[in-house]
């Protein structure tokens, strides 16, 4: 083996260990007696976070900028829905909701991909709010005035939690091996410029489709974990414009195109969302506003590309400072 | 034996203006084969039409006694038919090994092998070794063009479809690549080659298409197409021929 092969490994072996430390501390953590609020707050920062590292998978990965992932939450939210409250078990239904999501996406990809940047995003927009429409004025699932779940049994909050903790786990595992995968490759060939992968024998259609699929049931499954908390969905609200938008920013502001970025992403923007909403119902609006100015302007890679400068220029004042020490 | 690659009577037109009339040639296996015509000689639609990333309006493309005339650019490079571009077109942010790699994982006869050596070795043979961990985007010119070249031939094409790999290079390095595409050829790879270059077609090519207008005007051996008239006519104007 070189000693590249070696770091490398020994890299991956860093990484897999801060993974797993996390998701050790968000398992333990409810042990301690957090307060419902705390609960609340990681369950709905867990649920973005799916959704951000899935978006980042088409978005950050492939390139493929869309504002319809409101289309595969809200399709997620009301299958997983309307299965329980028939009485499926939940992890079932979550699984209809993925599937009914993947299909969707397949439906929505077929067509839509053959456009290209700001094109293909216009047009995700379309469908995405075609979809509302339809959904609002549909009368079997509740039309405009939602749906509620019927589900027996008590609330167990923690049991949410877990639930969207394994599933977010889940998530950044497919999004890791994608990454670092031959088919991860084929990806970013295909962001940086469709033609010249295809001339070198990258089918780029092919390659869209299915990270849109694995992109979409990830974003189905966590609308269904979603709604099965809320226990009450509306059109306007899972299948809202602003629900596209907010699984967008947050791989933006956490880093596109790598694996932590989306993750930091979510956690942000829940935390964010839930305390800053509650105390200025508008300013949140103005902060991801200023926040998407000032990323895209002075840093595209988002927080992880914030830290990583940070990281190097410690390294050099530590350098620095050794090699003064020394001398 | 029949040809390695056919193209019969193909037309191309762009809303109704014709690119290509009834072009027809045929390129023998092992052959350096040049491709020469004044500017707006419907070289590089050709291209793209044999290499898939354009259909032609009519005619028939046969490769290897294929008919491969409506295949998509995927296909063909998986069959072995593979181009570089005129001007180039790296994947700027990944690293001149991961732009290999990506030629190396999805092109013709991708499977097994020791990948991260094979990478290496088509990196040190196009001199590209020293910026192998750079991001494509930092490479000079003729890094560029480097690169383009290596990550086409990482995906082991037997017909090696070349867009003007000189134009923008010095002498030396002209030279260097001129030299790469004969021991590409040694190795049993078919080259169609388009190039601006009088020298290097006709340095390195064994049998020259002449484009112009659209037409095929005449082909041959090189020394053949230097002399001919017809050639000269096209390229300086008719004072020049008499």
């Amino acid at each position: 083996m070189t000693a590249a092969s070696v770091r490398m490994g020994r890299f991956l072996t860093y990484r897999v260990a801060g993974w797993g430390t996390l998701l050790i501390a968000l398992g333990i953590l409810p042990w301690f007696g957090i307060s419902p609020n705390l609960t609340r707050l990681l369950f709905t920062s867990l649920v973005w976070i799916i959704t951000s590292v899935a978006w980042n998978l088409l978005g950050g990965f492939a390139g493929q900028v869309s504002f319809g992932f409101a289309v595969f939450y809200g399709l997620g939210a009301y299958t997983a829905a309307m299965r329980i409250s028939a009485g499926i078990p939940p992890l079932a239904a979550f699984a209809i909701a993925g599937l009914v999501a993947a299909i969707a996406s397949v439906l929505i990809g077929l067509p839509t991909f053959r456009l290209r940047g700001p094109y293909f995003a216009i047009a995700t927009i379309g469908v995405s709010e075609a979809m509302r429409v339809l959904m609002t004025n549909l009368s079997f699932t509740g039309g405009a005035s939602g749906y509620r779940i019927a589900e027996p049994g008590p609330f167990r909050p923690l049991e949410h939690y877990y639930t969207a903790l394994g599933f977010a786990a889940m998530a950044v595992v497919i999004s890791a091996l994608i990454h670092h995968s031959k088919f991860g490759l084929s990806l970013q060939a295909v962001r940086e410029d469709q033609e010249a992968a295809a001339d070198i024998g990258v089918n780029p259609l092919k390659a869209k489709l299915i990270v849109h699929l694995l992109a979409a049931t990830l974003t189905g499954i966590a609308g269904g974990v979603y709604a099965r908390y809320a226990a009450y969905i509306h059109p306007q609200g899972v299948f809202g414009f602003h629900t596209s938008v907010a699984i967008l920013l947050m791989p933006i502001i956490g880093g596109a195109g790598t694996v932590a970025g989306p993750v930091i992403g979510g956690f942000v923007y829940g935390l964010v969302q839930e305390e800053l909403v509650a105390a200025f119902p508008q300013f949140h609006l103005l902060l991801y506003g200023a926040l998407l100015i000032v990323i895209i302007l002075f840093e595209p890679q988002g927080v992880v590309g914030w830290l990583g400068k940070l990281r190097s220029f410690i390294e050099r004042i530590w350098r620095k400072s050794a090699a003064a020490s020394v001398g | 034996m029949p040809p390695l690659l056919s193209v019969e009577r193909l037309n191309k037109y762009f809303a109704g203006l014709a690119a290509l009339k009834d072009v027809s040639f045929e390129v023998e296996e092992g052959q350096i084969c040049g491709l020469i015509g004044p500017n707006g000689a419907g070289k590089t639609t050709l291209f793209s039409i044999i290499a898939g990333s354009v259909s032609p309006s009519s005619g028939m493309i046969t490769y290897s006694g294929k008919d491969v005339t409506r295949w998509k650019s995927f296909q063909a490079v998986r069959a072995g038919v593979a181009r570089t571009h005129q001007i180039t077109r790296p994947f700027r942010s990944m690293t001149t090994r991961q732009n290999v790699e990506v030629g190396l994982h999805f092109g013709h006869g991708s499977a097994g092998g020791n990948r991260s050596g094979e990478v290496t070795e088509i990196l040190e043979g196009v001199g590209l070794g020293r910026v192998a961990d750079k991001p494509a985007a930092s490479l000079c010119v003729g890094d560029q063009k480097r690169l383009e070249l290596a990550r086409t031939l990482a995906a082991k094409p037997k017909l090696l479809l070349c867009d003007e790999v000189c134009s923008g290079l010095t002498d030396t390095e002209m030279n260097e690549v001129l030299e790469l595409l004969r021991r590409i050829r040694e190795r049993g790879t078919t080259i169609l080659y388009v190039e601006h270059n009088m020298r290097a077609i006709m340095s390195t090519c064994d049998q020259v298409i002449v484009l112009n207008f659209g037409q095929k005007l005449t082909e041959g051996p090189p020394l053949k197409i230097q002399n001919d008239p017809a050639v000269i006519e096209a390229y300086l104007g008719k004072t020049a021929a008499d």
